[in-house]
């Protein structure tokens, strides 16, 4: 079998020498440089929001088609947190993490567990108070809600 | 930072939301990156790649119609490609496993998980730039080097034409 070849980093191009990558590397872990680049998303928080509300409507659109439904909420979920929207972007992630799972045990997702998930996020993205302590209230309840549901599937699929 | 080596840099942003595009500009407008440019898209990319030159690119995953896989796998097998090392940071909210796996195999050079925060994108360029990863080519894989870590259990099989039984891989 011909072994394949290894090519260092001294023997392709680079876009910098060695010294000035240095010198990029210590300036990107500067303090404030980070500072700075915290104020950027913060300061660009609103226009982020639009973008949130853009997936939060495709998402309601996705009705019952579970492909979109599951690149939708990732979107979101890698999406909220950065614009701001904390309970948004947590409640995604609960719909993800459950569409990833019943992926992965080969199951149907449950289609009300689903629902009311988007349902959350729809409110959740819109609601003035959008991080008070009532959705961290719905984002526990309805990961218990998908957790449970997916331990009856596996209880099921053990009685059979 | 001006006069900064990073004034230098040109960066490739692909990504098919605008907003997200326009943050991404922003953050590296802030550590004083000047030339950027913009796709919505992997095969809007590849056009921009065979006219401008760029140093860096920062890939969303999931785009149409071609998405960061499909698009990193043109940068680094395609003939007409303008640099088959050029690194490239893909962003995703997608984790699942065999995702990642297909984008590493397709020759990622690193991985950068939604929500992206400044501290962990500019660790990404610092990454790339301070520690450039090693190449590998063979029949079926061409990209950055996919071990990452040094096994010093590891008794073989040594399938790399530099490997010997004293190679360690950082």
């Amino acid at each position: 079998m011909k072994k394949a070849d290894f090519i260092a980093p001294d023997a392709y191009p680079q876009p910098v020498s060695r010294s000035d990558a240095a010198k990029i590397s210590r300036a990107l872990k500067s303090s404030d440089v980070l500072e700075r680049g915290a104020r950027v998303i913060q300061q660009s928080s609103s226009i982020l929001r639009m973008g949130v509300l853009d997936y939060v409507r495709e998402l309601e659109q996705a009705g019952s088609n579970p492909a979109l439904v599951f690149d939708k909420a990732h979107e979101i979920r890698g999406f909220a947190e950065t614009a701001g929207l904390r309970a948004t972007g947590r409640i995604a992630d609960g719909l993800c993490r459950y569409l990833e799972e019943a992926a992965k045990r080969n199951l149907t997702a449950d289609a009300a567990v689903v629902a009311l998930h988007v349902s959350a996020i729809v409110r959740a993205a819109h609601a003035k108070d959008e991080a008070s302590r009532m959705s961290d209230v719905v984002a526990k309840e309805l990961s218990a809600l998908a957790a449970h549901k997916l331990a009856e599937a596996k209880t099921g699929a053990a009685a059979n | 930072m001006p006069g900064s080596a990073l004034e230098r840099l040109s960066v490739l942003i692909v990504e098919d939301n605008q907003h997200m595009r326009s943050l991404l500009r922003s953050l590296l407008n802030s550590i004083g990156i000047r030339e950027i440019y913009e796709a919505g898209h992997g095969s809007a990319a590849l056009t921009v790649l065979a006219d401008k030159r760029c140093d860096l690119v920062l890939s969303d995953l999931s785009m149409k119609p071609m998405d960061g896989i499909d698009f990193t796998r043109e940068i680094r097998q395609s003939p007409k490609s303008a640099n088959p090392f050029m690194p490239i940071v893909m962003i995703t909210g997608h984790t699942e496993r065999h995702r990642v796996e297909a984008a590493r195999d397709a020759g990622v050079t690193e991985f950068l998980a939604k929500p992206i925060t400044a501290q962990s994108l500019y660790a990404r360029i610092a990454q790339i730039m301070e520690n450039p990863r090693a190449f590998v080519r063979c029949a079926s894989y061409f990209g950055p080097d996919r071990r990452r870590k040094a096994q010093e259990d590891y008794a073989g099989p040594w399938r790399r034409s530099d490997d010997t039984q004293d190679v360690h891989v950082r």
